[in-house]
């Protein structure tokens, strides 16, 4: 088989894989009575794009969803750089236990972590809130955004810092004048990573929030379970969206910075 | 150090962000009904209910939710739960000493009797309620919940009917009675389940009565030997028939919805259901085919009250009960009792009522019921005691996963 | 910030804060399953751990767990390597198929779930679609992969969930530092199978090792997904401790913090070999 065949044969199925679940929700979220062994839908409806313009509970949901992903967001960068800048700098088994310490809240079994949460949250006054959700995501956020930069930092050359300071420049100097242009792309990459968690979040979000943070996820696992398709598909393409643009915007930021950080 | 200082002014930020309302909970336990109308007027009301069908979504947000603020002036906000998130959450706030998140919490059964054995309900206040003289008290599936006397912990809002769901086009001389059933599914191999959750254990329920010479056997509190006795029996009908069930009785869909699915996919040839008229609404909402009908099983099926309950660590337990009042009135009733919106079954006495709204009532029930209400009336039997349900659920669980490789 | 000062002082306090409520959780677990609180906490006992781990329904369901996280690692892998080394060049083809596999990374695993659920069943789209082709005429003619106790739903699932994370992660280690040991094996003569085996792939591995660990542990901690395509017999333990934790009986609830506790077993496993692999990745990079 030569190298062209095997990529025509593999371009098939891969733009079927990434295309036909799109196309199966679309068409799930117009169908009125769609039963086997019907390949269309007979009937189509757009009572839930309706219902969603008519500012339903998706509508709510998806508003929820946007602010807490962009807060955790916001926390998950603004803690998670300085500390995987800082664990770059540590050696041998500091390092180690730091970025496991960063890893753990990530790899816990949510319901691990939720108990936990929990229970402080409820004691601070927080459990069933918005800022209690976010302070939620923003744990296993934090987590991915530390490893992340770590990452970065290990691949950035310490000398560029060292000869900035032995010129002068203050802290904030370096910080803005060095430190900065060079983080933009990774920082917003770090921002899209940590959005995406909190925006796909789901169990953390049941056990903090107790139902009332009612996130996107959630409303969309709920119709699912209800048995309510056409609602769900409808919920569930409001979750994609975003999140393939978030994600395109990344991938051509990236493309059009050849050089890697 | 910066990320020190940023940490802390975030917490501080985020914590001002908590509303807190530590405002004393007026008790209106003692006060007449007019100062407990007085007191929730301007408030809002929290109510933790199941939101997983857009047609009650749609009867408590577009009808109930106007009208209590027109009326009451009270704002209602609904939050997603069932009974054991509901108990979890209200163990844990006691746990932490947290302020209650609900005001009002739609439960039955299993989750009342959990939450009157942990002391988590505010109570007693459904006897206070002005419409609480049209309920059907004679009913003894209303004032007992699962047996448990519900002693005004909680109120009644509605009333359902267990029934199978089968599909004449398909099934035009479906089975009567479970005798009848099991002699259908050896005819038809693979082409009926039931699911894993409430529902599917309201079903084995029905067998244990049925199998056992009916609900008086089972009534009068838990027995064990009674209940080991008892479902032995439907152990052995399920046994006998496994290899006939869909997949051979060795997967089972998790919940009603994906039963509903099977069902309306060709894949089984039953569904089954709590509520006699879910039939009208699901097919109304494109999820079932329009041939589906609603099956009665001759040997008994189970009628259910569904109750509203408070808190005890409630806000604003005023607001609840006020609510609670308006959603037994006739007129709210009447509403959710239509087809097009719920159908789901009134609590209200109808010899109780006004003239005006029985023979409304009347109207209603004749016309609107797939199934002739004499037939409910006499094949409806009372749930028995919380434990039978309980250990009837485990013990298929334990049942279906010992075997296997 | 105290790393200014070099390597010489302790962990920072930011990482200790993002393991903090994880710890809290293990210590809260740790109570529970040993009755030091919480319902049917009687003092300390090991009696419920003893009788939950003896249990034969607990090992099936985490042995389920673990083999089809396993197995949709591994497809997942198997499947970025292939698209990875397939697709590496720079023309409009390549470029086009690397930004289709990594598009499905939007959707999130509840809704890949649901999907599989709408297209797997024996009802489901793809059995329409046989029976268009006249292949399939009726619904049980076509095999069961939901519910299933293989998991085949769950594990095709998953897999396609994943691979897009692990594809951008192999794309991203063939484009910076593919080429240059590439060259020089092929230019000492080495044939392209060979300079596969010996240097792409090894360096592929070491590079999405922590990837791959990291999606092994978050496939076998999956509820939602579970949840939907998971079969009844065995019970995969994500679902078997949301079980107990709602059991009616509020005596059995502490059941699922030992469960719990057998997942976070898991989860620390995951961390060191997590972190094994990443210092690996790093010393090869520096």
């Amino acid at each position: 088989m030569t190298a062209g065949t095997r990529r025509t044969l593999l371009l098939i199925p891969l733009g079927l894989a990434a295309l036909a679940p799109v196309a199966m929700l679309a068409l799930t979220s117009v169908a009125g009575r769609w039963f086997y062994p019907d390949f269309l839908p007979g009937e189509l409806t757009s009572e839930s794009w309706r219902s969603l313009l008519d500012g339903n509970r998706l509508a709510g949901a998806a508003g929820t969803s946007l602010a807490v992903a962009a807060a955790t967001a916001a926390v998950a960068v603004t803690l998670g750089l300085p500390l995987g800048r800082a664990l770059a700098r540590l050696n041998g088994w500091r390092r180690h236990l730091g970025a496991a310490a960063a890893f753990l809240p990530v790899a816990a079994p949510p319901i691990a972590l939720a108990t936990g949460l929990q229970l402080a949250l409820l004691t601070l006054g927080l459990g069933g809130t918005y800022p209690g959700v976010t302070l939620a995501h923003a744990v296993p956020a934090l987590g991915y955004a530390a490893l992340y930069f770590l990452g970065v930092f290990l691949l950035l050359d310490p000398r560029v810092e060292d000869e900035a300071r032995s010129l002068g420049a203050t802290r904030v100097q370096i910080w803005t004048r060095v430190l900065a242009p060079m983080l933009r792309r990774p920082i917003a990459e770090a921002l899209v990573l940590a959005f995406l968690v909190s925006w796909a979040q789901v169990p953390l979000t049941l056990l903090i929030g107790g139902g009332a943070v009612r996130t996107l996820p959630v409303e969309v696992l709920a119709f699912v379970r209800a048995g309510q398709d056409r609602y769900a598909a409808t919920g569930a393409l409001l979750l994609i969206v975003p999140a393939a643009l978030a994600i395109a915007l990344g991938l051509s930021a990236r493309r059009s910075e050849p050089a890697p950080l | 150090m910066v990320a020190g200082r940023v940490l802390r002014a975030s917490v501080v930020l985020l914590l001002s962000g908590c509303s807190g309302e530590t405002k004393a909970a007026v008790d209106p336990g003692t006060l007449p009904w007019d100062a407990v109308e007085a007191h929730a007027r301007g408030t809002s009301v929290t109510w933790r209910m199941w939101r997983g069908d857009p047609s009650i979504n749609a009867y408590v947000d577009r009808w109930v939710a106007p009208r209590l603020r027109q009326r009451y002036g009270i704002t209602l906000h609904t939050v997603e739960g069932q009974g054991p998130e509901i108990v979890n959450q209200l163990l844990l706030e006691k746990q932490a000493g947290a302020m209650g998140s609900a005001d009002l919490v739609w439960i039955n059964g299993e989750a009342f009797h959990n939450l009157r054995e942990a002391d988590l309900l505010y109570g007693p206040w459904a006897h206070r309620l002005p419409n609480a003289a049209f309920v059907d008290s004679a009913s003894s599936t209303i004032q007992r919940d699962f047996e448990q006397p519900t002693d005004g912990y909680e109120s009644p809002w509605g009333a359902v009917q267990f029934a199978l769901i089968y599909d004449s086009a398909r099934t035009p001389h479906p089975p009567g009675t479970i005798a009848e059933l099991a002699a259908w599914i050896r005819r038809h191999p693979g082409r009926f389940t039931h699911d894993q959750g409430f529902t599917g254990t309201t079903f084995l329920k029905v067998l244990l009565y049925a199998l056992n010479g009916g609900v008086a056997t089972f009534q009068g509190g838990f027995e064990p030997e009674r209940y080991h006795r008892g479902s032995e029996r439907v152990w052995t009908w399920l046994d006998s028939l496994r290899p006939a069930f869909w997949r051979g009785g060795a997967a089972y869909p998790p919940g009603v919805a994906e039963l509903h699915r099977l069902f309306a996919n060709g894949e089984v040839d039953f569904s089954m259901s709590m509520n006699q008229n879910e039939v009208v609404t699901k097919v109304r909402q494109g999820v079932l085919p329009r041939t589906a009908r609603p099956l009665l099983i001759r040997d008994g099926t189970i009628a259910n009250t569904h109750y509203l309950g408070v808190p005890g660590n409630a806000a604003n337990p005023a607001g609840a009960m006020v609510v609670a009042n308006f959603l037994l009135s006739p007129e709210a009733q009447l509403e959710k009792l239509k087809p097009e919106v719920w159908a789901d079954g009134s609590v209200l006495a109808t010899p109780r009522l006004p003239p005006a709204w029985a023979g409304q009532f009347r109207a209603l029930e004749a016309a609107s019921h797939a199934l002739p209400l004499d037939s409910l009336t006499k094949y409806a039997r009372p749930e028995v005691a919380p434990e039978y349900h309980e250990r009837l659920a485990a013990d298929w669980r334990a049942r279906i996963r010992a075997g296997g490789s | 910030m105290i790393a200014d000062r070099g390597g010489r002082h302790a962990v920072p306090l930011s990482a200790l804060l993002a393991a903090l409520p994880t710890l809290v959780g293990v210590g809260y677990a740790v109570a529970a399953a040993t009755g030091l609180i919480g319902d049917g906490g009687r003092g300390f006992s090991l009696d419920r751990t003893a009788h939950v781990l003896a249990e034969h329904v607990v090992w099936r369901g985490l042995f389920w767990t673990l083999g089809t996280a396993a197995a949709a690692t591994a497809l997942a892998t198997a499947g970025a390597v292939l698209l990875a080394v397939t697709f590496r060049g720079t023309g409009a083809a390549d470029r086009a198929a690397r930004a289709l596999a990594v598009l499905p990374m939007a959707v999130p695993h509840l809704v890949a779930a649901a999907v599989f659920v709408l297209l797997l069943g024996q009802s489901g789209f793809l059995a329409r679609a046989l029976y268009a082709a006249g292949i399939a005429r009726a619904p049980d003619s076509m095999p069961a992969l939901i519910y299933d106790p293989w998991g085949t739903g769950f594990v095709l699932a998953l897999a396609w969930k994943e691979l897009p994370f692990l594809s951008l992660l192999a794309f991203t280690i063939l484009a910076t530092r593919g080429s240059q040991l590439e060259e020089t094996a092929r230019s000492l003569g080495a044939a392209p199978g060979e300079v596969f085996r010996r240097v792409t792939w090894p360096m592929l591995w070491r590079g999405i090792l922590p990837g791959v660990i990291a999606v092994f542990v978050f496939i076998a901690g999956s509820y939602e997904a579970a949840v939907l395509l998971a079969p009844s017999n065995p019970l995969p333990l994500p679902l078997l401790t949301f079980e107990r934790y709602t059991d009616p009986d509020l005596e059995r609830r502490p059941d699922a913090f030992v469960l719990v506790l057998v997942g976070l077993a898991i989860s620390a496993a995951a961390v060191a070999a997590h972190e094994w692999a990443r210092s690996r990745q790093e010393s090869f990079e520096a």
